[in-house]
């Protein structure tokens, strides 16, 4: 049994999750004829704007990650 | 002989003798173009003007042997977001369609055979053979083949635009999108729009 919650997911390839300890996490598919699947963690400010705005701020964060799979280090690769 | 010539003419004719006629030819494709709706074919058509002389015709004539694509999958991301998913299509979907990157067939399965040692793939191999790193082929994966003409899917070059496309900032960047056809690291790519999950081929690389 799964020790995360799925609270989103998306047909553009990304979920969000929320963990034990009550933290977020997105999960995105990135990449182009080779796809792989990264987790980024939501800080403070990204889980204010969730809670304030739901489903389209997880878009937008999601289509930030694609467009820079790496994002700033905070990215981890999916095994 | 006159008479002879005049029989064999009547027995034409009658239908009783055939003449020999031109050999079967398979017809053309239709124009790729001509498989998109209309926001999709305006998109490729800004593309090919882009790209001009060069269009998804001669680079699927041209790059596309076979006229069949192929791309590849972390096996864990095809479980959670095509498999559990129950997904229709493969790719990236929003209001306009599901759009996704894909490889000419015999590019991507060549370089996972030469990849291949022991009944398992090399990611080093396989990422050096893309023009990718190495970390994007780690553990298990999945190949799915599409052939683009039984599919009758829409394929256009792909745009800056597209869902998924990592701008490069760097030359040295080796795994982000630059227009024109082909990735970063020189493989031919293309756009396909709706690609169906029934309709591809499916192979697990260990």
């Amino acid at each position: 049994m799964s020790d995360e919650e799925v609270l989103l997911q998306s047909p553009l390839l990304y979920r969000l999750l929320r963990d034990r300890s009550g933290a977020l996490i997105i999960e995105v598919v990135v990449g182009g004829i080779a796809m792989s699947a990264v987790r980024v963690r939501l800080d403070a400010n990204e889980t204010a704007a969730y809670a304030r705005e739901g489903r389209a701020f997880a878009e937008r964060l999601a289509q930030a990650i694609q467009a820079d799979p790496p994002f700033g280090g905070r990215a981890v690769d999916v095994p | 002989m006159k008479k002879i010539v005049a029989l064999f003419w009547v027995l034409v004719a009658s239908g009783c003798v055939t003449t020999p006629s031109a050999p079967p030819t398979t017809p053309a494709p239709e124009p790729l173009i001509a498989r998109c709706d209309a926001t999709q074919a305006q998109l490729s058509r800004e593309a090919d003007q882009r790209a001009s002389p060069y269009t998804i015709e001669k680079h699927i004539a041209e790059k596309f042997p076979g006229r069949q694509v192929s791309w590849l999958m972390k096996d864990s991301a095809y479980q959670t977001f095509v498999v559990q998913t129950n997904a229709k299509n493969f790719g990236r979907c929003n209001d306009t369609g599901c759009y996704l990157f894909a490889a000419p067939a015999s590019v991507i399965q060549k370089a996972v055979q030469d990849s291949m040692k022991d009944g398992t793939h090399d990611p080093a191999v396989l990422g050096k053979a893309l023009g990718l790193p190495a970390k994007n082929f780690e553990g298990t994966l999945r190949m799915m083949t599409l052939d683009l003409d039984a599919s009758g899917v829409c394929v256009r070059l792909p745009v800056d635009s597209d869902p998924g496309v990592w701008k490069c900032t760097s030359a040295e960047d080796t795994d982000c999108f630059k227009f024109g056809g082909f990735t970063s690291g020189g493989v031919p790519e293309v756009m396909v729009i709706n690609a169906p999950v029934a309709q591809a081929r499916v192979e697990e690389i260990r």
